[in-house]
Order: structure tokens, then sequence, then C-alpha cells
């Protein structure tokens, strides 16, 4: 106790306070946006990058002033925001609710993917010069960068609160964001309001990528989604749309991360970020500020799927493909067998998200985290001794049990919410994997997991391992349109479309997610433990954020809750970048500009969602 | 005239062509069926810097050899595979060049997790898997087509403990680390090593790549009262933490491990990087002409200074090069003669051999090193 007593913790409370501030600045405009579109911006984090390297050609290459640049770079912010807003949102305007969020991160894609095309991989410096000086705080110092970091923060967050509150263009902002169809009637032109506030929030992002280029002296393309995600906690905290909130939401996660790392160490920072998230989304989803202990409508409730009726496949035509499927290896090429082998995995692992985000409506955005834990505990058990037959089945029954458990407290968000809370229960068990060294080995990763056999066959080999992979895939799709075409899928519907109206009915709704849940993780448990065998490698990054962002654009792109849907999405998604292979340097961008062709133009995905 | 760097890339490759075709001398020009390496690394996501490293390194090498009229007359050349350091598409790839016959030798891939998960298909597949970073402790163990030209970590972190400890005299030493496998490793031995030298590790800390904020965890540094604190860090984030290091007014020797070692280390960290200590088995200041030479060709064909991958990239196909004019051009020739090469010399290495047991490159010399107005030097 002493021990910690003695701590620095002033020290602490002014590193907490500095990197607040960049969280807050960046939460600001998140929480403008949140508010008028009911909407995370997931492109919010890439404008940020945009700004900095507008900031970094105004600045270094032509050399201008610092005051020359912030102005460009507001502009430039500003253009890509209201782009953002035309390209992206408004033509999703009367699409499924989901749409628009999936649109931005498709955006984000795609500017990272510009930004990276013209300036490179590297870091580089931002080398701008600033006053000397250096104010003693404490046994540290803040510097005129961190104070202008924080002051531009309040002081946006106080403009904006002006305009919102006060100011006639604010009131048709807020009448937006309550009621678009009746604020239209009332003469507002809603188009250019929404326009106005992304352009402003992205000026603000923008600026925010410049300071904190500067601040830090490097900017770098890959920076995106982890500033957006710490954005998005300090609104979680702040209140979506409390815009100054959101200052509030930002410092709090900067002392939460401070402190953490104070009585923990470095390693948990982000386990600190993503629980607190957690416990937001579960005990005070309308925020800490927020008056009163009524529970606002939750923005987004409702399904999130579009309407439509799925393309029927008639039987012969899935038999002839899984024949067609079967001879792939005669053809006598093992990448391509390879190849397909791997769409097959994201396959099986589509088939469970598909369950999970589309039949039962629960948009998840931390599926990875199932099959890092069928592949955990498949690598471990049979590193243990177990055979691998055994340790595939067990470690698909305990993701099962686990992934449950996990998303138990989730079954109450819906909407937005389930979306950012999947996010967080996904990095927070790549956390754990990570920190739970005398288990998984921490960041060494597990090494030496035994090739795939069964009961002595071989199932290492590429072909025999394709034919094995395929065979699940034919099992568990066969299974799962069973089971939806049983009473278990109109209850999952039904609990989609309304979850009141099937409580009504008698339907106990958590009970039957609980069972969805337990199929789907026992699919996609299946899929990493296999993964895992076939690596013969696996850390805590195998199953990242961006498998999962993936595993939710094949489920998209084949027709959310559609079995055979995913199934093609997959081969496609995996398949197609392998065809244009010489235009690797362009991948990413061919994913963002597909996922947001798609969402504009075919919603319900190529076979239809159901 | 024979084109020698037909890689599929070729829109890269394009710029290069012009300048080759001026650059190549008539006599030395390289006919026949070109002799294909196939390489597996990121070009795209957020590891691709590594991947452009690399592709100046190789292309770079290649222009040397290919002028020397390859091997044995046959053009030397590369295949670069994007895998993106993804285990996924790095076992795609090794399927790919396994089953294509041209592909005599195969590079990459850059993390341990995109490389390891290819190795037992290499290894089944009898094509040798050459690592040039991957320093992690088990990537040659999965079998005898692992070969490395990584500095192993039990060595670099020997050099590491010599310099803080016998040279710099610090006795209870402070260590941020990555906490990636790489990170990882290094921090265990280093804490082993320095122990045996009879100083103490009095805190550890690991970080993400990409963590940007490294204040409170500098901050829980200062509180467990260091006398050094030692970074097993990459250039970018090692800047970083060096200048957070310095704003939050500690001012404690810094050593960082040979990573470090670039110009973008020097332009990111800026000022803060006076002082900081670090080793190179590259580095300008060696006077061996092999250095000097690839400092000025590098310069003169990319404007600027090259760094410890560029460096790598380089050697690994020179090394490559002259396994296959020495021993020949089959996949199970440079197999065994990975094992028998020796005293070859190269930017890394004085002399390069590897240790059969182990597949891994021997003959380490490490240069002390010091920065001083925003320069590596000599440390003296």
């Amino acid at each position: 106790m002493d021990a910690i007593l003695a701590l620095p913790w002033f020290d602490f409370t002014v590193s907490g306070l500095v990197l607040g501030s960049i969280y807050a600045l960046m939460a600001v405009g998140l929480a403008l946006i949140f508010g008028v579109a009911n909407l995370i911006n997931f492109a919010h984090g890439a404008v940020f990058t945009v700004g900095a390297y507008i900031g970094w050609t105004c600045a270094v290459a032509l050399g201008l002033p610092l005051w020359a640049s912030v102005l460009l770079v507001a502009l430039g912010g500003a253009a890509v925001g209201a782009l953002i807003e035309v390209i992206a949102i408004r033509p999703l305007n009367r699409q499924s609710r989901i749409a628009p969020l999936l649109a931005t991160i498709g955006v984000g894609l795609i500017l990272d993917q510009t930004v990276h095309m013209i300036f490179g991989a590297n870091p580089r410096p931002l080398p701008v010069a600033m006053p000397a000086w250096r104010l003693t705080i404490g046994s540290g110092s803040v510097g005129p960068i961190d104070i202008t970091i924080f002051v531009t923060g309040v002081i946006a967050a106080a403009v904006l609160y002006g305009f919102l509150f006060h100011t006639k263009l604010g009131m048709a902002v807020r009448a937006t964001a309550q009621d678009d169809d009746a604020a239209k009637q009332m003469g507002v032109n809603i188009h250019a309001v929404n326009m106005a506030v992304f352009a402003i929030a992205s000026a603000l992002g923008a600026i925010a990528g410049l300071l904190v280029g500067i601040y830090y002296n490097a900017i770098d393309p890959n920076t995106s989604f982890q500033i957006m995600l710490k954005g998005m906690v300090a609104i979680v905290i702040g209140g979506m749309a409390n815009v100054p909130g959101a200052i509030g939401g930002g410092l709090i996660l900067g002392l939460i991360e401070s402190y953490g790392i104070a009585l923990f160490g470095a390693s948990y920072r982000n386990l600190f970020a993503f629980s607190v998230l957690l416990v937001m989304l579960l005990v005070k989803p309308n925020g800490i500020f927020a008056r009163g202990r009524e529970r606002q409508a939750e923005p987004m409730t409702g399904t999130f799927v579009t309407q439509s009726k799925p393309i029927r496949l008639p039987g012969w035509l899935l038999v002839l493909a899984v024949i067609v499927a079967a001879l792939v290896p005669f053809a006598g090429k093992p990448y391509v067998t390879q190849v397909m082998t791997n769409a097959l995995l994201y396959a099986l692992a589509g088939i469970s998200l598909t369950l999970i985000a589309g039949t039962v409506g629960l948009i998840s955005i931390g599926h990875a985290a199932l099959l890092a834990i069928g592949a955990y505990a498949s690598a471990l058990l049979t590193i243990a001794g177990l055979p691998v037959a055994i340790g595939l089945v067990v470690a698909a029954a305990v993701t099962a049990l686990v992934g449950t458990a996990l998303a138990y407290p989730a079954f109450r968000l819906r909407g937005h919410y389930v979306a950012i809370g999947t996010l967080a229960i996904g990095e927070i068990v790549a956390l754990v994997i990570l920190n739970w060294t005398s288990v998984t080995n921490g960041s060494l990763g597990v090494y030496g997991i035994p090739p795939l056999e069964i009961f002595g066959i071989d199932f290492f080999s590429t072909t025999p391992a394709y034919w094995l992979v395929l065979g699940l895939v034919v099992v568990f799709a066969l299974l799962q349109t069973r089971l939806l075409s049983s009473h278990l899928g109109r209850t999952w519907r039904a609990i989609r479309e309304d979850t009141v109206a099937a409580e009504t009915y008698g339907v106990s709704s958590n009970y039957y997610k609980g069972l969805a849940f337990g199929f789907a993780g026992f699919t996609a448990g299946l899929a990493g433990a296999i993964t895992a065998h076939q690596f013969s490698y696996i850390n805590f990054d195998t199953f990242n954020l961006l498998t999962s962002v993936l595993l939710l654009t094949i489920v998209i792109l084949g027709g959310l809750g559609n079995v055979a849907g995913a199934i093609l999405a997959a081969i496609l998604v995996a398949g197609l970048p392998e065809v244009f292979r010489a235009l690797a340097e362009y991948r990413m961008l061919f994913y963002g500009v597909a996922l947001l062709l798609l969402i504009r133009f075919r919603p319900q995905g190529l076979l239809g969602s159901g | 005239m024979t084109f020698p760097v037909l890689t599929r890339r070729a829109l890269a490759g394009l710029a290069l062509a012009g300048a080759l075709a001026a650059a190549l001398p008539a006599g030395a020009e390289t006919s026949g069926d070109s002799v294909t390496i196939g390489v597996s690394g990121p070009l795209t996501g957020p590891q691709a810097q590594y991947g452009e490293l690399w592709k100046q390194g190789f292309d770079l090498a290649l222009k040397k050899i290919n002028a020397d009229g390859g091997i044995d007359g046959q053009p030397l050349q590369y295949v670069f595979e994007d895998s993106q350091n993804d285990p996924r598409q790095s076992i795609a790839i090794a399927q790919k060049f396994i089953s294509d016959p041209s592909i005599v030798v195969e590079v990459g891939d850059f993390s341990s997790t995109a490389s390891m998960a290819a190795s037992p298909l290499y290894q089944r597949g009898g094509l040798v898997q050459f690592g040039f970073t991957n320093s992690h402790p088990d990537f040659t163990k999965t079998g005898d087509y692992m070969w490395s030209s990584s500095i192993s970590q039990s060595q670099e972190q020997q050099v590491m403990a010599d310099y803080a400890v016998n040279r710099l005299g610090l006795k209870k030493i402070a260590v941020l680390h990555l906490n990636t496998d790489w990170g990882t490793t290094a921090k265990n031995i280093f804490i082993e090593e320095a122990k045996q030298r009879g100083a103490e590790v009095v805190a550890t800390e690991g970080y993400l790549p990409d963590e940007k904020d490294f204040r409170a965890t500098l901050t829980r540094i200062k509180a467990a009262n260091p006398d050094g604190i030692l970074l097993e860090s990459y250039y970018s984030d090692g800047a970083l933490v060096v200048r957070q290091i310095r704003e939050l007014g500690i001012d404690l020797p810094i050593v960082a491990v040979g990573s470090v070692y670039s110009p973008d280390f020097l332009k990111i960290a800026g000022d803060a990087a006076n002082g900081v200590h670090t080793v190179a088995y590259f580095t300008p200041v060696s006077p061996r002409p092999e250095v000097q030479t690839f400092i000025k060709d590098f310069t003169t064909a990319y404007s600027k200074e090259p760094n410890n991958f560029n460096a790598m990239a380089y050697d690994t196909m020179n090394i490559l090069a002259a396994v296959m004019r020495q021993y020949g051009t089959t996949r199970e020739d440079i197999k065994s003669g990975l094992g028998q090469i020796s005293g070859i010399s190269s930017v890394l290495f004085p002399k390069v051999s590897f240790d059969p047991e182990i597949r891994r490159v021997m003959g380490l010399e490490p240069t002390d090193l010091i920065v001083e107005n925003g320069q590596f030097q000599l440390y003296q």
C-alpha cells in the first residue's frame, strides 16, 4: 500500500491529462457527427491522418508558416468531410441502419490507402518550430504544443456548444438530429446541415492530426484506427452526442490509462481503455455526464438487416458446386488449393458470423476473438498432449462456452452499441492473451503446434487439409440451414425484428441469443483451431481487428443471415485479391471501394439477406 | 539486351529499368534463363514500409550482381509477393513458390508469425526459407530448410549488456521493450546477461508497436529510480520514446538496441537523440570498403542514406548470389551451400558463415556508437 501511495501520482495525472487532451480533440469531432448523423464515423481516424499529411505538405514541403498550415489543413479536412457526407452518407439515407457505419469503414480504408500511396509507409518527422520554453510541472514539463492541443479542444467544444444551442443554424442541426423528416418539413435543408457538420468535425479532426503530429514530431499513415478507437471510447464515456462531454471523456480516458499504467504497467493500457468502454456501455450508456437516470432511446434500435427476399439456389446447383469444389486439388495447382482452403476457413467463420449478425441481428466487430479462443485452446491442449482430433472438438466447445459467456453482457445492448461492445470484447480477448503470459506465452506466441491429423490420418498436406475444411463447411452449412428453417430460426428472426414483441410472446431472448452464440462459437472455434494447426505458430495478433472487419465484409457481401451467401462471399473476398496479385499495392483500396459500392448499390448482399 | 530485374511488380521496376539500361556495361550482359528468388513480404498493410526498404536493398544488389554477369551468365531476379505480413497469405505464397520450379530459394517473411506459419510448408516442400529479419529464437527450429542471416538475439543482447554494464558502468537498468516476440525475447535475454555482469534490471515495461504516447510509462520507469534506460525498440517507436524521455526531464543515459540505427531515428527524435548510445553492425563510420561502396551506391540510386533494413536486404541478395555462384542453383545446392559457405564479406558481417547446427549467421562485429550533434559517431 505504501508503495502505491509513494508513486508520483501528480506526474501520472499530468501525463494522463496531456494524453487525454489528444483523445478529447478526436472525440469532439466524433461526438458532433454522432449527434447529427447517429453514426460513429469510422473514417474520422483517416481524416486525422489526412490532416497530418496535408500539414506536412504545407509546413515542411512548402515551408508555409504555421498559421497558414493550420488554415489549409482545416480547409482540406473540411473538404474531405464534406466529400464523406456526399459520397458515403447522403445516398444511404433510406438504407438499413448499419449501412452508413460500414460505408465510413470503407471510406477510411480508401483515405488511408491514398495517403499511403502518395507519401509511402515510413513514418516521417514533422518539424515545426515551436517556442522553446517549457513549463515545469511536478518533475516533468509541458511545452507549448501540449497546451495548444488542450486549448484547441476546449475552445472547439465551447464554440460548438455555443453554436449548437445559441444560433439558428445550431437549432437546425439539433432538429435534424432529432427527427430529420420533421426538420425537413420545417424548411431545414438537412443535406446542407449534415454536410456542414461533417465539414466542421473533419476540419477539427484534421487539425488534431497536424497538432498531434507536431507534438510527437512524427506522422505515420497507420495511426488512423488506433486513434479513432480511443476517440470512440472517449465519446462513450462522455455521452455519445455530448460535445462538451467529449472533452471530459477524453481527459478521463487519458487519466484511466495513465493510472492503469501506474498500477499495472504499460502493456495493460488498452485493456483498461476497452474494459471501461464495455462497463460504460452496460452501466451508463448515456455517458457519465447524462442528467438523471432515464435511459434515452438508444440510437439505431431496430434491425440492421436490409429487407429482401433471399435468392434460393436450386439444390442441383449446390450439389454441383460442392462437386466442383471437391475437384479443385486435381487442377494440380497447390497454390490455388491453399488459397481455397483459406477461403473456406473464412467461409466457416463467415457461416458463424452470419448467424449472429444476420439471423439474430447482433452486428459483431469482434468475431476474430472467437477464432483466437479456438486457436489458442486447441494449440495449448494439443501441445499438452491431447490428440489433435480431440483438441479440435474440445477447443470448439470451449469457444462456444467462453464466447457465449463473454458476449452475455452484450445481449442487452442493441443497435450501434452491440457493434462497439463486441469490438471492445474482441480487443479485450486479444489483450488478455497478450498479458496472460503464464498460459498463453504472451507476446512470444505459441510455437510448435502439432500439424493437422485425425487419428493418425494426415490432414496437414495441402489436398487432405482442403478436403477436411470443405467437408466441415458443407456439414456446418447444412446444419445451420436446417436450424434456420426450424422453430429456432423463426425465434431468432423474431428476436431480431422486435425483441420486445418476442419477449411479450414468452420468448426468453437471452436464452435464444445464448443458443445462437453457442452454435456460432462452436463453428468459429473450429475454424480458429484448424487455422492454428495449419500455421503451427500463432500469437495474439494472428486474429485481429482486421480479421473481424474482413469477416463482417464477407457476411454483408453474401447477404446477412444467408449461409450460402457467406460461403460465396468468402471465396470472392479471399480469392479475388489473389487473382489480382499484380495489383498488390492497391488491395486495401480495392477492399474499401468494393465495400462502399456494395453498400451503396446492393446492400442486401449478393444472395439477399434472410 | 535483356533487362535483368523483371519483377512482376513492373511498375516500380520501370523507373529503375531506365537507370539500369543506361548503367549496364555492354560487356557484362547476362543471357539465358534467369534464376529466380521468391520473396514473401509486406508491400501493403501496417508493415509496408519494411517491404519498401527491402526492395531498395534487393534492387541495388541485383543491379550489381547482374552487371557482374549474374549467376554464371544467368541473370538473377526476384519475384516479390505481397503477404501483408499476414500468415494466411504467407502460407498461400509458400504453396505458390514451392510448386513453381523456377523458384530456387525463398526469402522472408517479415515477422515471425508470417514466416513461421509458412516454415512447415517450406520444410516439406524442400525449399530453403531464408529469413533475414527473423531473430525469433524458434525460427530456424522447424527444420533444416530454415536459415537466417538475422543476428541472433542471444548474440545481440550480449553486445548490449557489454555496452551498458561493462562500458557505461550502469548498475540499475530500466528496460523499455516492444511487446512483440522480438522485443520480449530481447528483454528476457538482456536481463540474464545484465545479471551475469553484476547489474540489476529494476523495471521492465512493454509497449505495443502502434503506441505513440509513453509519458505515463516513463513516469513509472522514473519512479523505479534507475541509473540508465535500455530500449529494445525499432527506430520509429524508439525515436518517440527518446523524445518523451527528454521532455519529461529524465536525464539518464539511454542505450538503444541496434535496430534504432537509422537516419529516420535521428530525424524524428531531433535534438533528444543526442547522447543516445547504440551499436551498429552496419554503420557508415565503418572504414570497410564494402560498407563505403554500399553507402555510395545507395545514396546515388535513391538520394537518401540507407538504413539497417536496406543493408540487410542488400546483404541477403549478395549472400544468396555468392552461394549460387559457388555451389549451384538448384534448391538442394543452395541448402547445402549455405552450410558450407564461409568468409565472404558483406555489409553487416566482415566474414559471413552460418552455424550448420542452428543455421544462423556467425561473425558478428558490433561498433559502439553515440549520437552527437544529430549524427551517429564512434563512441570513444
